[in-house]
């Protein structure tokens, strides 16, 4: 019941504040805009691809590409709209009244979590319908799209952890929201030196994100993959609720 | 024949030698008391003299170092979602949610609180009406007065009419005609048979409103007892001899 009425706070919250509007309304145009281009590059290139039977459709030219965009936008987006979630209230001196509602710290985490979740997915959503909107007209990989987006889920779904974990321990949404942006392009490049010496395997392509995204977008989904998603959503979580358990133990 | 026994009184709270340690030096040591329903206790004490510290232990936002809490003859250290239904908390400066609105606030409490549908829809207009909150109930609280938002703050407290009410510095703000409604509202809860710890630095705000008195001073209780009406003298020199010199003279 509280972990809804959590939820719920927050979703109203994300809701009436401009920030989550501005950002939407800019990165969809933004969307928009690259999808008429990818659009315009497919339709260009239509009659080379005839030659060509096994050669790339709309979703490996149009919708995965319009997918990575999205996962680019997200380290921006996602550090935005997490700053507040605990940070937020800290500073404002409404996390107490949650204490004294007597939620415990896991449902307010999961509460703020999930709102901010619902609100990327339906970002997602929005993203997804353009080449949805053009399902009919062309031959469509569903199952490559449907692969893509379940890793762009988990991306936007991992990344909305590490961010509530980072307003958890951050005194000020500003620094929550550096330290998010920190955090995911260090998950995402840890293993750039590792993949310009040519070493495509060990613990620290493990590591990287994009070690697990690239294959979901390429239309392979490997239990590995989810699993390393899973951990971190998981890790970052109870990172954050310990955060808080010990804010309401100490003060 | 023998004339029944009376009845003692219930008692709803309970510490029993809580003591908090806040930002390396202990805010509360060693403290004991018994509050009874319909009983108001005014909770009196200097700045740093560790009233909102005992009072954000009493209302389940901090956790006691040591000590007991029981609420209603229950564990409330064991059992902190107690607080959800049994405490209503006004704290100092009484924190909003800025982005949502009064009648926002209202059901948000609620629903964190545990009620829902027609519960909630009832319980906030028997408060918007009791407060004098239909003119606010459509306004953002982020751009009520500071009055206008001690008042909210006490809706929210009294929503799921609690059995113990917590108020840090209630009359805050407020201007002279709201603090004496404020002052037949707490009249109200005690005559209800609920009871009431209302924490001021106002000597008068205690003797027009409280039946009991208790003096912290550095942490410590120095002294809890009645208090009769036309006290205030006698309530102002034992102030005046515990703030000044931490002790109280023998008559």
């Amino acid at each position: 019941m509280s972990l809804a009425a959590v939820t719920r706070l927050e979703w109203r919250r994300l809701l009436v504040r401009p920030l989550a509007w501005v950002l939407a309304a800019l990165t969809v145009a933004w969307l928009a805009w690259n999808f008429t281009l990818l659009l315009g590059g497919f339709l260009a290139s239509q009659v080379q691809r005839a030659a060509q039977p096994d050669g790339p459709g709309f979703v490996d030219l149009v919708g995965v590409p319009l997918l990575g965009q999205l996962a680019q936008l997200a380290f921006l987006v996602v550090p935005l709209l997490a700053m507040s979630t605990l940070a937020g209230e800290r500073r404002n001196g409404t996390l107490p009244l949650l204490f004294a509602a007597g939620v415990p710290a896991w449902r307010i985490v999961l509460g703020k979590y999930l709102a901010l979740l619902g609100w990327l997915l339906l970002w997602l959503a929005l993203a997804l319908a353009m080449p949805l909107a053009l399902a009919h007209a062309t031959h469509f990989d569903w199952g490559k799209l449907a692969a893509a987006t379940l890793g762009l889920a988990l991306m936007l779904a991992a990344l909305a952890a590490v961010g509530v974990a980072c307003s958890a321990f951050a005194s000020h949404p500003a620094l929550a929201a550096a330290a998010t942006l920190m955090i995911a392009l260090a998950l995402w490049s840890v293993n750039l030196g590792a993949q310009l010496a040519g070493v495509n395997g060990g613990a620290i392509n493990w590591l990287a994100m994009s070690t697990h995204l690239q294959p979901l977008l390429r239309g392979l989904v490997s239990s590995a993959d989810l699993a390393w998603f899973a951990l971190l959503i998981a890790l970052a979580l109870a990172l954050a609720t310990r955060r808080l358990d010990a804010e309401r133990e100490r003060g | 024949m023998t004339s029944p026994i009376p009845a003692s009184p219930r008692v709803v709270l309970r510490l029993d030698r809580i003591g908090r340690r806040r930002a390396g030096r202990v805010a509360v040591q060693e403290l004991s008391l018994e509050l009874q329903a319909g009983q108001v206790l005014g909770l009196l004490g200097v700045n740093g003299a560790g009233k909102s510290t005992t009072l954000s232990m009493i209302a389940g936002a901090l956790r006691p170092d040591r000590g007991d809490i029981r609420l209603n003859g229950e564990d409330f250290l064991e059992h902190p979602a107690l607080a959800r239904t049994q405490i209503g908390w006004l704290p100092e400066r009484a924190p909003v949610w800025a982005e949502l609105s009064v009648g926002e606030h209202l059901d948000a409490h609620g629903r964190l609180r545990g009620l829902n549908g027609a519960a909630l829809r009832q319980a906030r207009e028997q408060v918007i009406a009791r407060l004098e909150l239909q003119p606010l109930a459509r306004r953002l609280a982020g751009v009520l007065s500071q009055g206008q938002r001690q008042r909210l703050g006490l809706a929210c407290a009294l929503l799921h009419r609690p059995a113990l009410l917590v108020l840090d510095e209630p009359a805050n703000a407020l201007d002279p005609v709201q603090a004496a409604k404020l002052r037949t509202l707490i009249r109200e809860q005690a005559a209800a048979g609920n009871a009431v710890i209302l924490s001021t630095h106002l000597l008068a705000e205690v003797t027009a409103v409280c039946d009991r008195v208790a003096i912290l001073h550095e942490g410590t209780l120095r002294h809890d007892g009645p208090l009769s009406t036309g006290d205030h003298a006698a309530l102002e020199r034992t102030f005046f001899e515990i703030a000044m010199n931490g002790v109280v003279r023998a008559a």
